[in-house]
């Protein structure tokens, strides 16, 4: 750390490292044998991975009355937990899109993993609309492919068709965005590796030689699928937002819900990429990559976005108030103080007090503190979309037919199984690819000025002393 | 030639580049070429695939492999035998009717019997019928069901050790077989007894008479389990008639009503309900009259529930209310004062307030009492006597027959046997007094001296472990019979099919085993043509209209009913003794706590406990199903923990409920309990009927017994007359918890006043109830427009109120790029636009439109324990709200089905096109396209829409996650004999398939398939939907809103109380409803 640091501008990468060292530092977690800790995680991953598999054919197998749903309440944890991995899936995307347009170069030290989080998040996501279906081998009817029953087409106003557009195109965009960020890191392990390895990395790495010309290409490439992304990180949540808004019950019905639910997304998907960040730097040894500084930074992000997401929650409330509309004011009062009052409570202290916290620079820097601030976010967001899901349902027009929910064990284990879906998908991860995007990270090592301070640094600033005093 | 080594010395692309030529060089230097694409593409190369012929045999071979496994899982069979000689009157897919009548102990109703393919399927009410006009109960309505009963009892057995003795394999002893050995244990000294419950049928009278010529020491003893003996009694003492009167509710301008429950369950609901209406029905608003009808009474029957006024007194005071209320009316109209029990001062007071209205109606009003005490009933008919009300609201020229069971004859009868004075008993039909009266246990300890006892009944029962031999009478839709609900009128009942297992008619036994020579033994229906012999000797002269016996038998088969003149009885000259009578009537018990136990809407006595459309018919008032539940007083702090608004909602809503130890006369059982608007205070109630032991699968919950009996619980007055209420000695703390509290609607209300414990401030209590902190949103609840309502006196405010409503909707609705008089005009100009109207004021909430939708449409029976998680499937409910003050509240029902919605929320949200919308305004569910995604459900605003949440009808191609109701061995479903009961022209719906009412679209293809064939449009008035046919008061009218002189335009047109449940979200719905209007005296509560 001898490098002539700025106090204004504090480095991206700290611990004076050389491009080797970051090919070392970053690749070498793939090249090893994965430590005790990755191994009883991935076990315990399986394990839940294991019980959605089991969950998920009991459900198919005796059908969906082996969940607590209803006759009022349709949607349930299903939904609740399809909109949460959804919003969790927003951050890669952002991160990787909406900064890179805006040259916000610290976002190479997380925008691979978050990516990669991203696609694993709407693949947990993407499982919920299709369980849920009462009879999902008739999945395949919400597709538009030519049939033989006549001129029959899906219900193109049917905002659940949207979700199938919507979330299919984000899932492509985004995966190509990360396997596109992937292909030289690909390569770099592929130099490194042999035998095997070596072969597969080579079929993945499509034949990079690191070309001036693939450069160029990767660089387009690149730019326009951010500019893809970008719009879709907003639509996608828009379009899953219309899923209630463009309802007709009281707590659904609101235009509010677009911008609220992708201000929400980020919120939760930028405190996800925190507690996986956290976890990651700390076991792979990667704190020089992904510093206190990113850690900041994605806590302003959440601090603004918790603001946006806690003014939307009092808009709601005032629009219901100021709307004079009976069914609106009594669903949201209601909300507050009605049976599921302890999910409103849950919902605002986790999303809208909680991360008033990072107005203190000090807390923004705790890492103890940011994970336990990404895991009350986390919690804050699903309790979120279970108000606007459950307490809306359980109680809308007519009073005859209110109802109450609790899940089953089957819809906990479905939920806890995507949690190891999605940590089992990571850990594999983290083994097979590089979780910092080396080649985007190397070109921030220095910035526009910057001295050399790699090896020998302190030899050549001692021959250029001499030089000068000479 | 040496290659020259390259200096790269790890990665290199291929050969030219280790070999260093020159030419790629070149093309590595010149890095930003271009690949010369679209050359290779002309050439064919990049269309190049690797796929082969060998690839693809590949992959056709591992296709039809995985096919042929795919393909090779067990599919179960399902036959279908077409006929090899087609009846003639039975054509493939078309229904024949059958006029018959439901007759079970009392209760009757004349029906047609909907068959097809000769099977019954449906019963309609008969409408030529003066009694009924058409009407239904939800009891009539599910008897088609127990006709397929698997648990019936498939022909004679011997009884062994108080089960039914049946050979491992075969049948089972023969008829032949029986008979001898129950002839043989007969001699024509024996001192036999015939014990059944009320018959109404002539014939069966005439094959007792018969059976008794050859037995001359036959008795018969009658008795009811809801009994109805002192009324009888008290008749004969004041008039000499043991029988019912003939009750005209229509003509009644007050009606008052000591805990007769004459809409629900007290004689003849159906008839009595089609009375009532016609005066509480508003058709001009203008001159808006109702009668007035009061009911006094501790628990919220249905027929209170519809009351205008409610006086709360105990069931112990019931007898002094009706001194009072003689006293009160003999000191206007100079009757003998009596002397009696007093009442406290409010009910008193508000008893006087009721006498003068009667007062002011002489002639025009009714005074009827459910008791079960002669006193009470002799005081009773001195009241309507006093007020000349005989021959005009009430008379015996068309008496009735509906009750003949006489609770003294029963005990005389349990006396004998215990003294070993009776030789024989015959157990007719399906009476039971092993578990339906009061002493069971000394009726089963006299079974013992017994030497013969033979029960005729068709489904296991309490009774018949206690017999000999059961000899199985037929089911009635199997049988031959006749029946005299009321002097003058008869009904004939004819079989709908072939009897499905070896059963025979009870009469048909009783005379083979006398031997009577009456009986043509060797006819092909012996029953038949005894009853065709009776009618011609008996019935056929009482006539005049037919000059044949054969023209006056088939027009009576055709039509079902034959009704004749009677001679009026004119002359009433009461002869009771009123002052014995008040010293007869009960004595208040001055207990702190006491319990009533009402016959409830479905299970009557318990005789249909094994009839789950019935067990999951939701209870009218409390609205649980499968079980009896403990009504509590709201407010209520007996030193447990019903705690009064806080809890309402809460925990109920959870499908929890508490348990209580109610210790009455030293017997102590548990009782789920339900808070109860409407339940007077220190007042307990728990319906009867419930807590069958020994019933057939269906009769069980989960494998237990469905609710409690309160039958030992019940009494026997001096005059040795069943009461129906005790004093309660105690009621434990909560004990347990029913965490299958299977109820399909809380309290909620539309505004029940009451005054908060907390504040002091007379506030809405559910709106207060229904949040779990802070103080409730006031309001909230009553001012959403799902219901109006309003006192008479206030119906015109009402009329402006919904106008103001409706124009700010409508402005409301006007805000749209898609108005929707233009829609209207496009789609619905031409052709129908069907719709319906609901008139709140005439429904009563008896609950017969559910089980008609149920029997209609195959909604399946889910059992309690999906009831208890809201799994309930009926496509038509009846929300029952209730309103005014929390203690003593009034009622609406509000049937509540498919709004059928021409801007429906469900449609546009269906992303796989299930749910459009007809051409005919018809909302539809393609259930084949259906992928269970639920959104519609919660789209929409009624709550209507119904999901398969498991395999209910087991119509998965997999048996091994079928559903069973009640644990049973074949799941209720899937066994042969229960799907005969569906309707062919109705699909039965799989798994994860989202359902709901479809205006009965079925009948409305019937409709046009038969105006079709008559080379005519079709009409309105041809289609009637199941709920609209079953309805006993015509509260619901189906038809075509094109139709500008239809009868639903005829509801609709010029209607100020129309209107629709939440107008103001544009849903446009075409259900109808009208305002309900009470005609509550305000002052009497003052």
């Amino acid at each position: 750390m001898s490098a002539v640091v700025s106090p204004i501008r504090e480095p991206l990468i700290t611990g004076g490292k050389s491009y080797h060292d970051i090919t070392e530092d970053i690749c070498s977690p793939t090249e090893k044998t994965p430590n005790l800790a990755w191994v009883i995680a991935f076990i315990i991953s399986v394990a839940f991975l294991g019980l959605f598999v089991f969950t998920v054919l009991w459900t198919v197998w005796y059908g969906i009355g082996t969940w607590n749903l209803n006759r009022t309440i349709g949607w349930g944890w299903d939904i609740t937990n399809f909109v949460w991995w959804i919003g969790i899936g927003h951050a890669g995307t952002l991160i990787s899109a909406i900064l890179l347009l805006f040259r916000q170069k610290w976002r190479t030290g997380v925008n691979r993993a978050a990516e990669a989080m991203t696609i694993f998040a709407v693949i947990c996501a993407g499982q919920f609309p299709l369980i849920h279906m009462g009879r999902i081998w008739l999945a395949f009817f919400i597709f538009p492919y030519p049939n033989t029953r006549g001129p029959l087409w899906p219900n193109f106003n049917s905002p659940l068709l949207w979700d199938v557009f919507a979330i299919s195109t984000y899932f492509t965009v985004s995966l190509l965005f990360w396997y596109t960020g992937l292909v030289p890191d690909l390569a770099t392990l592929r130099d490194r590796s042999k035998g095997l390895r070596r072969k597969i990395y080579n079929f993945f790495s499509f034949g990079w030689t690191g070309a001036a010309k693939h450069w160029q290409r990767f660089e387009s490439l690149s730019l326009v699928l951010a500019g893809l992304a970008t719009p879709l990180v907003l639509s996608v949540h828009t379009i899953v937002s219309f899923d209630f808004a463009t309802s007709v019950i009281p707590g659904w019905h609101t235009t509010i819900f677009p911008p609220y639910f992708v201000a929400g997304a980020i919120f939760s998907g930028f405190a996800m990429v925190q507690t996986l960040m956290i976890i990651t730097r700390k076991v792979l040894n990667l704190q020089d990559y992904i510093t206190l500084q990113h850690i900041e930074s994605m806590n302003k992000v959440i601090l603004l976005t918790g603001m946006i997401v806690g003014t939307a929650y009092l808009t709601e409330l005032f629009v219901a108030w100021y709307s004079g509309y009976i069914y609106e004011q009594y669903a949201f009062y209601n909300r507050v103080f009605g049976p599921y009052y302890w999910a409103y409570i849950g919902m605002m202290s986790c999303n809208v007090l909680s991360p008033q916290i990072f107005w203190f620079k000090k807390m923004r820097r705790s890492v103890v503190v940011t994970f336990l601030m990404s895991i009350f976010v986390n919690i804050g967001m699903w309790f979120e979309r279970f108000v606007i899901i459950g307490t809306t349902l359980a109680r809308d027009y007519l009073p005859s037919s209110w109802s109450y929910y609790v899940p089953t064990w089957v819809e906990i284990g479905i939920f806890l199984g995507t949690l190891g879906l999605f940590f089992t998908l990571y850990l594999i991860f983290t083994r097979v690819a590089p979780v910092v995007a080396v080649a985007e990270v190397k070109s921030i090592l220095k910035s526009s000025g910057d001295q050399y301070t790699g090896p020998n640094a302190h030899q050549q600033a001692a021959v250029q002393k001499e030089k000068a005093a000479e | 030639m040496e290659q020259k080594k390259n200096n790269q010395k790890d990665i290199w692309i291929g050969t030219d580049q280790l070999s260093n030529d020159p030419a790629y060089q070149e093309i590595s230097n010149r890095e930003f070429t271009e690949l010369p694409v679209t050359d290779q593409l002309t050439e064919g190369k990049a269309l190049d695939t690797s796929s082969n012929r060998r690839d693809f045999l590949k992959y056709l071979g591992f296709g039809l492999g995985a096919a042929t496994i795919a393909s090779s899982c067990d599919i179960p069979v399902k036959k279908a035998i077409p006929y090899v000689v087609k009846p003639d009157e039975i054509v493939p897919g078309v229904a024949s009717y059958y006029a018959s009548s439901f007759v079970r102990g009392g209760d009757y109703c004349p029906v047609l019997v909907k068959t097809r393919e000769g099977r019954p399927i449906k019963v309609e009410g008969n409408s030529l019928s003066s009694l009924t006009r058409g009407g239904t109960s939800a009891r009539a309505q599910a008897s088609v069901l127990s006709l397929y009963d698997t648990s019936r009892i498939t022909g004679p057995f011997r009884i062994v050790d108080g089960r039914i003795d049946k050979p491992r394999r075969g049948m089972g002893p023969g008829w032949n077989e029986i008979d001898e050995e129950i002839t043989g244990q007969l001699n024509s000294n024996a001192q036999i007894r015939i014990l059944g419950n009320t018959n109404m049928s002539p014939t069966t009278d005439k094959a007792i008479a018969d059976f008794t010529a050859q037995f001359p020491n036959t008795q018969v003893v009658m008795y009811d389990p809801v009994s109805s003996s002192a009324l009888l009694q008290a008749n004969e003492q004041s008039f000499g008639q043991f029988a019912v009167p003939d009750y005209h509710f229509d003509k009644a301008r007050v009606i008052v009503s000591f805990d007769a429950d004459f809409l629900g369950t007290w004689i003849s609901p159906v008839e009595y309900a089609a009375d009532y209406i016609r005066n509480r029905k508003i058709k001009d608003i203008s001159k808006a009259e109702m009668s007035r009808h009061y009911q006094v009474e501790n628990h919220m029957s249905l027929t209170g529930s519809n009351a205008d006024n409610r006086i709360l007194v105990k069931p112990s005071e019931q007898g002094a209310a009706i001194v009072a209320l003689y006293n009160a009316i003999a000191a206007e109209r100079g009757g003998q004062r009596v002397s009696g029990p007093s009442l406290p001062d409010t009910a008193a007071g508000k008893i006087q307030r009721m006498a003068r209205d009667l007062l002011d109606n002489v002639g025009n009003s009714l005074v009827v009492s459910g008791s079960n005490n002669v006193g009470e009933q002799v005081l009773v008919n001195a009241i309507n006597a006093m007020l000349d009300n005989y021959g005009r609201t009430l008379d015996f020229t068309h008496a009735s027959q509906q009750r003949r069971g006489n609770d003294q004859d029963l005990q005389a009868l349990i006396r004998e046997m215990n003294n070993g004075g009776v030789d024989a008993i015959f157990i007719m039909d399906g009476a039971n007094p092993a578990y339906d009266i009061p002493n069971a246990d000394e009726f089963r300890s006299g079974m013992e001296q017994v030497g013969l006892k033979v029960t005729f009944t068709g489904d296991p029962n309490e009774t018949l472990a206690l017999c000999d031999y059961v000899t199985p009478t037929h089911h009635y839709l199997e049988s031959w019979g006749d029946v005299m609900p009321k002097k003058g009128h008869y009904s004939l009942i004819q079989p709908t099919i072939t009897p499905l297992f070896r059963t025979r008619q009870s009469e048909e036994s009783l005379l083979r085993w006398a031997g009577s020579d009456q009986l043509n033994k060797e006819a092909e229906q012996p029953y038949l043509e005894y009853l065709k012999a009776h009618w011609e000797s008996a019935i056929f002269p009482q006539q005049n209209q037919f000059a044949t016996f054969r023209s006056f038998w088939d027009s009576t088969l055709h039509d079902g009913i034959f009704e004749m003149t009677q001679p009026e009885v004119t002359e009433y000259a009461f002869g009771g003794d009123v002052a014995q009578a008040a010293r007869q009537v009960r004595q208040p018990s001055g207990a702190e706590l006491e319990i009533s136990f009402p016959e409830s809407v479905q299970m009557g006595g318990g005789q249909y406990a094994n009839n789950p459309w019935l067990q999951e018919m939701p209870d009218p008032i409390n609205r649980c199903v499968w079980g009896n539940y403990l009504a509590i007083p709201v407010g209520w702090d007996g030193g447990n923990n019903f705690t009064s608004f806080k809890s309402l909602n809460q925990r109920e809503a959870r499908g929890e409920a508490d348990v209580v130890e109610v210790d009455i006369i030293g017997r102590v059982q548990p009782a789920t309990c339900v808070r109860q608007f409407g339940q007077m205070h220190g007042t307990l109630s728990l319906a009867l009927g419930y807590g069958r032991e020994n019933t057939g699968q269906m009769g069980r919950a989960l494998g237990e017994r469905v609710g409690v009996s309160v039958y030992p619980w019940l009494s026997i007055d001096e005059n040795g007359n069943t009461q129906y209420y005790a004093t309660v000695s105690s009621v434990s703390e909560k004990v347990d918890t029913d965490s299958m509290f299977a109820c399909v609607q809380y309290h909620h209300t539309m505004g029940v006043k009451g005054v908060d414990p907390e504040t002091g401030d007379t506030i809405n209590v559910d709106e207060k109830a229904s949040m779990a902190i802070a103080e409730g949103y006031q309001g909230g609840i009553t001012e959403r427009s799902i219901i109006f309502k309003a006192n008479l006196k206030e119906v015109q405010d009402l009329a402006h109120h919904i106008e103001e409503h409706r124009e700010e909707a409508a402005h409301l609705n006007d805000a749209t790029l898609y108005p929707y008089e233009e829609y209207k005009e496009k789609y619905y100009s031409q052709g129908h636009h069907w719709g319906m109207h609901v008139d709140l004021n005439a429904c009563i909430g008896c609950g017969a439109c559910q089980v008609a939708c149920v029997a209609e449409n195959n909604v399946p029976i889910v059992g309690k324990d999906e009831v208890a998680r809201h799994h309930e499937m009926t496509w038509l409910r009846i929300d029952r709200y209730f309103y005014g003050d929390y203690e003593n509240p009034n009622v609406v029902y509000q049937p509540m089905m498919c709004q059928h919605c021409d801007n429906a929320p469900c449609e546009n949200v269906c992303p796989v096109n299930a749910v459009n919308h007809s051409s005919e305004g018809l909302n539809q569910m393609i259930y084949n396209r259906c992928i269970g995604t639920r959104y519609c459900a919660n789209n929409c605003p009624y709550k209507v829409r119904r999901f398969n949440w498991l395999d209910y009808t087991t119509a998965d191609m997999f048996p091994a996650n079928e559903y069973t109701v009640n644990d049973e061995e074949l799941p209720f479903g899937a066994d042969n004999l229960t799907r005969m009961v569906l309707n062919p022209d109705v699909t039965v719906r799989s798994r994860g398939v989202m359902e709901k009412c479809t205006f009965c679209v079925q009948r409305l293809q019937e409709g046009k398939l038969t105006a079709k064939r008559e080379s005519r449009r079709l009409r309105d008035e041809d289609v009637k939907t199941a709920c609209q046919t079953a309805c006993p008061t015509g509260a619901i009218v189906f038809g075509d809103f094109n139709n500008q002189d239809g009868p639903l335009n005829e509801m609709l047109i010029d209607n100020p109380l129309n209107y629709l449940v939440l107008e103001e979200i544009n849903t446009q719905t075409a259900v109808n409803y009208s305002a309900k209007i009470n005609n509550r005296d305000e002052e009497l509560d003052a």
